[in-house]
């Protein structure tokens, strides 16, 4: 599904480029539950960043089925790849239920209507992650580990065969993390989607992942 | 919202524009009951006077209210709106510019030309200080920085326009402080010939940006994620709010209040997120807050009529303020 191919990593300046990591070569294949591992600063967030193509790669390149990941067009990405990233949303009187339905985003029409099918689509999203209960609560009266899961529930309405998510355990606690690395780990082994996670609880994400990818300083990559 | 729910309110709402519209046509220094009907005085006062008040009312209302709709959506922050972030300012301080000029050549009397040239210098300040606006909420993240640059600049522009009005003529610096002060009555029905069309527009167009909005308050990642093109979305909120408040700002003047409350109010009240709703409700209760303003700058005296800044802010600040003190969720 998705192969790095000398891949290099890092920012474009205007002065030229900061490069953080290079010659990454992997394979991530559906089904799989990928726990990426390091050290702060060590590359983890811009790795996922140019997975998602929110940043363009300084050099080599991300396979995405086989094709170049630029030779995607925002649309089409959009229904391949969905992200959670770790900033909190809310305000605005988004509800649950207007969360994940904008995981529909990329297959409605521009007045923002949503169809019975996509309703449908958005109800099993939230009752795959209990959240029916929910639907109409305001994102702001949600706990973080509910919100982690409105987010998740988010990508699954968006149908993406992979979901990348970027320290979704950052806010939560103890039992909450545990509960959701069972809910990713479900949703590769029933869904077959491909799952990377970055986190740094790797005695608690090691038990659910089926393959690591741990970066070092000095352009070390293990693949386990 | 449920269809069913969107569908009562926007009916009510329209009820009440359409009340309020009757009202302010009918409100005003003369008694139009005591005048008959087939006396031409009652024609040129609805046609000529307060028809296009009310016109401008609409469009001045429901204008801003997008506007600041809008501009509160794509920075995620309920404190932005037009005039906050110096959008006012700017045209103001342009029409000073085109006001001085006109004045100084003697071209104003050629109604097209001047009023068209004024317009065009309107929006064209709009649009320069949105694109201020734009360059730096690139550069930083943070919304407070990016609220208080559009404060210092509006302190900027209203320090220009102060030097300006200083050194400019009797005759120009008087014509330019009559429409400073807001207002909606000096519209004529060949203005409204001249608003109304791109106004109208413009609004129909903010309609083709309800996807992008809705998915832009999550935030910008993961609206670049489910296939919003950013860049897109960015030049058309600066073109709309640019011409927008260029167009309402150079026929009713530098109007307070509206663009930053309204859509505050209508999100604290009619509680949804999504953007087909709030379109309306805006539009719908933008009408409604200036028609309110200009009926209550009307029946106050027969003698004065009040600027609408002074009403629409005092009326409208503190119900904002109760809505905000009651509501137990935060808006942005």
């Amino acid at each position: 599904m998705i192969r790095l191919n000398q891949l290099e990593i890092g920012y474009t300046l205007k002065q030229g480029h900061i490069s953080i990591f290079k010659n990454m070569n992997a394979e991530f294949r559906a089904g799989e539950l990928v726990g990426l591992m390091g050290d702060n600063g060590v590359g983890k967030s811009t790795l996922l960043k140019t997975i998602t193509g929110i940043l363009k790669a300084l050099a080599g390149e991300v396979l995405l089925n086989g094709k170049n990941l630029n030779a995607y067009s925002s649309g089409e990405l959009a229904q391949h790849l969905s992200i959670v990233i770790t900033e909190k949303i809310g305000g605005f009187n988004l509800t649950v239920w207007d969360v994940v339905a904008s995981g529909r985003t990329p297959y409605i029409n521009i007045f923002g209507k949503l169809g019975a099918e996509d309703e449908q689509i958005i109800t099993s999203s939230l009752e795959q992650l209990s959240l029916v209960f929910l639907k109409d609560k305001f994102i702001d009266e949600l706990s973080d580990g509910q919100r982690q899961k409105v987010m998740i529930a988010k990508s699954l309405a968006q149908q993406t065969p992979i979901i990348i998510l970027d320290e979704p355990t950052a806010f939560l606690d103890y039992n909450s993390k545990h509960h959701l690395f069972k809910v990713l780990k479900d949703l590769c082994e029933i869904q077959q989607k491909l799952i990377i996670v970055s986190s740094h609880d790797i005695d608690l994400m090691r038990p659910y992942i089926t393959k690591s990818l741990t970066l070092q300083e000095g352009n070390i990559m293990d693949i386990l | 919202m449920p269809s069913s729910k969107f569908i009562v309110y926007t009916f009510c709402l329209i009820l009440l524009v359409a009340v309020l519209a009757v009202c302010d046509l009918c409100f005003g220094s003369i008694n139009l009951f005591l005048v008959d009907k087939h006396d031409p005085l009652f024609s040129t006062i609805i046609f000529d006077i307060r028809l296009p008040k009310m016109l401008t009312c609409l469009i001045a209302g429901s204008g801003l209210a997008i506007c600041g709709l809008l501009l509160q959506s794509l920075f995620r922050n309920p404190l932005a709106g037009p005039y906050v972030l110096g959008v006012s300012s700017g045209a103001s301080l342009f029409v000073a510019i085109a006001t001085m000029v006109l004045t100084s050549v003697n071209i104003s009397g050629m109604f097209f030309v001047g009023k068209g040239i004024i317009t065009l210098f309107s929006i064209a300040g709009a649009f320069f200080v949105t694109l201020i606006i734009l360059a730096v909420s690139k550069k930083t993240k943070s919304n407070v920085t990016i609220l208080l640059v559009g404060l210092m600049l509006s302190q900027i522009l209203g320090a220009t326009q102060g030097l300006i009005e200083y050194m400019s003529s009797a005759d120009s610096l008087k014509t330019f402080v009559i429409w400073s002060m807001g207002s909606v009555g000096s519209t004529t029905l060949s203005d409204i010939w001249f608003i109304a069309p791109p106004a109208l527009i413009i609004i129909t167009l903010s309609f083709t940006l309800i996807k992008p909005m809705n998915a832009i308050l999550l935030n910008e990642q993961y609206a670049q994620n489910l296939g919003i093109n950013i860049h897109r979305l960015r030049i058309s909120v600066i073109i709309i709010t640019s011409v927008l408040v260029g167009l309402i700002t150079a026929f009713c003047g530098p109007i307070a209040f509206v663009g930053i409350s309204v859509p505050i109010a209508s999100r604290l009240f009619f509680k949804t997120s999504h953007h087909l709703h709030q379109l309306v409700f805006c539009i719908l209760i933008g009408s409604a807050v200036m028609l309110t303003a200009d009926i209550i700058c009307q029946v106050i005296s027969d003698q004065f009529t009040l600027p609408i800044n002074t009403v629409t802010t005092l009326i409208g600040s503190p119900v904002v303020i109760y809505l905000l003190f009651k509501s137990k969720l935060s808006i942005g």
